[in-house]
């Protein structure tokens, strides 16, 4: 009964509802500028909200959190720039939609999908908190590698015409990740002796310079092609629509719900994971993946959204953030007075249900606020050229410099962008470049981890992926889709199957 | 070109320096956080500062600027002006700088304004490790050489420089070091079973071991903690810690040495009087942190003591790149 009371405080209360409404409209424009990310914007609040009781302090920073989650998508779509990280993917299928003029349909999909998504995070969240923070603790450091392996794959979709290209872009994309201090041994990796380069490469500065600057750059090529009128026939997307989706995106967001409960990976790697998932599971596509398949738009969102709710799994559980955003929220209940760990469910259980409350509330909103405006905001790419090129550079500047209020990255921006540009021109693929620098410390701190643990001893390190359940499927799933990528895996399909396997799609 | 900048520079300056000379603060301050959002410096200072705007009458915006171990924050600092309006706030770092090779600055460059708190160490196993205490724990590692897991976080941090004082009483000691990020991320790896032992903050750990999901070993001090009375101290099992306790990381606002007396006495009077109220009492109560509230000469020989003590037992130890006598750091009790 309580637990009911609790949850229902925030639709209860004006104030706080309209709190975690303006949140969620603010996150949802902070979203979709690169550079000004969801984890500044609740940082900023708390110090903003320091005097203010907890709820309404947490109504705010959850709203900003949906919100922003979401409004990665949008800048994905129109501009090609990822607002967020986690909206990488969303851009390889999104963005194709908006040069067919089917921006609105795009968004539309979008924000359904990611209302979808989030609705599923919270509904975890709400059930299954305790057994999934116990599952996501028991990733040991070789599981943590094996899942960045699992990513690392992904290049096989993401590389377009020719896989060669795309894995010397994704080794490209690893190397760019290593570059500065070793957090772990302190040793200089590929610096140089430039005291610049210790500090590494900013991950978004390289995402903002590949997706931003290559693009504005490529559009000068067709600056003077009329743009491209957007059809706004349907934004909300059919009953038929989202039905054919359904079990595709319920799958999404189970990967999103668990990735984003894992702590160290968040919402961009679900995204991504999600996204190579439906490229796999999806026999038949309207459209190809990489050319407008509403598929690779359903997978990524719902992801993202879910990885929200899942991230609050381990923070109101046990204390541990399940992501960035989910560190500083914890800092907040410490400084209004709470002791976030593995007590607060059982002392103050009213604040679990009131944050998933206000979560729904969030997600609701966003659906809201999602589809409203679509009209206006798919005149940006309606502008002449000549228009919008200059403000995709701006944009991204400013993006890249907000990160870090440095100028240096804004430098690798534009270095980035002018290298994204020629790769693009000589047809290699850039996301998994992106993939690769997002990657790299994943894969490359948990492996040292792993075999550090076991006294770097390969005999113990394969021992320990055996008799673990979870790191053999791991393991099994890295394998296999390995596999499905060589052409061995015809063969096999061949003889296993016989004529069935060959007359099969 | 160059020159009109250089002009409008200091034109800038001068405009500033004015400024502060008739009364401070005129102007915005900017706070510069050593770690990132949502660490203990930063919840200790989002936490303060509040108070101590009240106080003086002005803004202080605060910015995360990590990297580098807090080394690109204190570098930006100190290539701004000496005016008070640019404040540092760090961790117990950059003392340890100047011995590891990370930079050729230190607190030395800077006016102490508060040292705010400071953290008591804990040793913590996971509620599955076959020892219950510390006594318990030396065993287990002596039957097992190699076989126990410490967690750590790089040369310098808080575990390196208990595994020196370790290794300083009880002579070398046989495990496997795994390294983590921080020590969020590696209580995070102790609840989950990859590591065995971590050496941490005690604030970071509090409320697992209330939970019981993860063992206290012993509290690195030499009296026992208010919050946790029933944790044995270090010293109870073996005297010889005595001789570098107590010691822990703590939190301080710093200024560049030569900003203006006017300034830093504003300072110095708005956080002293922002570190009593009682929501940061509380605040530092929840998480384990003791208070100092010390400024001027008492928290420069704080910084000069905590130096000498950690440097030579890191120089002891190995783990430095220089030795502290280099820099004219002297050996403790020399």
């Amino acid at each position: 009964m309580d637990a009911i009371a609790a949850f229902l405080t925030v639709f209860t209360d004006l104030e706080l509802l309209l709190l975690v409404a303006v949140g969620t409209f603010a996150g949802v424009y902070i979203g979709a500028i690169p550079g000004l990310s969801v984890t500044m914007a609740v940082s900023i609040l708390i110090s903003f909200t320091f005097s203010w009781d907890v709820y309404p302090a947490i109504a705010l920073m959850i709203g900003i959190f949906m919100g922003g989650v979401y409004g990665g998508s949008r800048t994905a779509i129109l501009l090609n720039i990822p607002g967020a990280p986690s909206a990488i993917a969303t851009a390889m299928d999104g963005y194709p939609m908006a040069r067919r003029g089917e921006a609105g349909t795009a968004i539309g999909i979008t924000t359904v999908m990611s209302f979808f998504g989030g609705f599923i995070g919270i509904l975890v969240l709400a059930v299954a908190a305790p057994l999934v923070s116990d599952f996501a603790l028991s990733f040991q450091p070789r599981d943590y590698m094996l899942l960045a392996l699992l990513g690392i794959l992904l290049v096989g979709s993401l590389s377009g015409e020719s896989l060669v290209k795309g894995i010397f872009a994704g080794a490209l994309g690893i190397a760019i990740g290593a570059v500065g201090m070793d957090p772990l041994t302190f040793t200089e990796r590929f610096t140089f002796d430039q005291p610049l380069l210790r500090q590494g490469v900013s991950f978004i500065a390289v995402m903002i310079g590949m997706f931003g600057v290559s693009e504005a750059l490529a559009q000068l090529h067709h600056v003077d092609t009329p743009a491209i009128r957007q059809k706004i026939t349907r934004i909300v997307p059919s009953f038929g629509t989202i039905r054919r989706h359904l079990p595709l995106s319920l799958q999404t967001s189970t990967i999103g719900v668990v990735i984003g409960a894992l702590p160290g990976t968040g919402g961009d790697i679900a995204a991504l994971l999600a996204y190579d998932h439906a490229r796999r599971v999806t026999k038949k596509p309207e459209r190809p993946f990489g050319q407008g398949a509403i598929e690779g738009l359903v997978a990524p969102e719902t992801a993202n959204n879910a990885a929200v709710g899942g991230a609050f799994i381990p923070m109101m559980t046990l204390g541990i953030p399940g992501d960035a955003v989910t560190a500083i929220m914890i800092g907040a209940l410490f400084i209004h007075g709470l002791n976030p760990g593995p007590m607060l469910m059982i002392d103050r259980p009213e604040m679990f249900w009131f944050v998933v409350g206000a979560l729904v509330a969030a997600n609701f909103f966003m659906l809201l606020f999602g589809l409203t405006g679509i009209r206006l905001f798919t005149r940006i790419v309606e502008m002449p050229r000549a228009v919008l090129i200059p403000l995709i550079l701006l944009l991204s500047i400013v993006g890249a410099y907000a990160v870090n209020n440095s100028i240096t990255d804004v430098y690798w921006m534009l270095g980035f962008g002018l290298l994204g540009y020629f790769m693009r021109l000589y047809g290699w693929p850039l996301g998994p470049v992106i993939l690769g620098v997002i990657l790299s410390r994943l894969f490359d701190d948990n492996w040292r981890r792993a075999i550090i643990s076991v006294r770097e001893d390969f005999g113990r390190f394969f021992w320990g992926i055996l008799t673990s359940p979870l790191s053999l499927a791991l393991f099994t799933a890295v394998v296999l889709i390995f596999l499905s990528q060589t052409p061995l895996w015809g063969w096999a399909k061949a003889r296993l199957f016989g004529r069935g396997a060959e007359d099969a799609p | 070109m160059k020159n009109a900048f250089l002009g409008a520079v200091s034109a800038l300056i001068v405009s500033a320096s004015v400024a502060a000379a008739q009364d401070y603060p005129a102007k915005e301050i900017q706070g510069i956080i050593q770690w990132g959002a949502g660490g203990s410096t930063d919840t200790v200072m989002r936490a303060v500062t509040p108070h101590a705007e009240k106080v003086l009458g002005a803004t202080v915006v605060l910015q995360n600027v990590t990297g580098g171990v807090g080394a690109i924050a204190l570098n930006q600092v100190a290539a701004a002006e000496a005016d008070g309006y640019t404040l540092l706030m760090g961790a117990e770092n950059p003392l340890l700088y100047k011995v590891m090779g990370l930079g050729d600055k230190d607190y030395s460059d800077f006016t102490p304004i508060n040292l705010l708190a400071r953290g008591t160490p804990i040793l913590v196993a996971g509620k599955d490790a076959p020892f219950d205490d510390y006594a318990g724990m030396m065993e287990h590692i002596r039957a097992n050489p190699g076989e126990v897991r410490f967690g750590s976080t790089g040369p310098g941090g808080l575990p390196s420089v208990v595994t020196a004082m370790i290794q300083a009483v009880e002579g070398e000691l046989d495990v496997t070091f795994v390294p983590y990020d921080g020590d969020g991320p590696a209580l995070t790896a102790l609840q989950g079973g990859a590591i065995d032992v971590m050496p941490a903050v005690l604030g970071a750990s509090i409320e697992g071991i209330r939970a019981g999901t993860m063992k206290p070993l012993a509290l690195f001090d030499v009296t026992p903690a208010e919050a946790l009375p029933e944790v044995p101290t270090v010293t109870s099992f073996n005297e010889g810690y005595a001789a570098y306790l107590p010691w822990g990381p703590f939190f301080g606002i710093f200024v560049r040495n030569g900003t203006p007396e006017d300034a830093v006495a504003k300072l110095t009077a708005a956080y002293a009087e922002a570190a009593q109220q009682p929501e940061f009492l509380d605040l530092l109560r929840n998480r384990g942190f003791t208070l100092m509230n010390i400024s001027g000469d008492e928290a420069r020989a704080f910084l000069a003591d905590w130096q000498r003590k950690t440097a030579w037992l890191m120089h002891d130890a190995g783990l430095t790149k220089a030795s502290p006598e280099d820099f004219g750091i002297a050996r403790p009790g020399e």
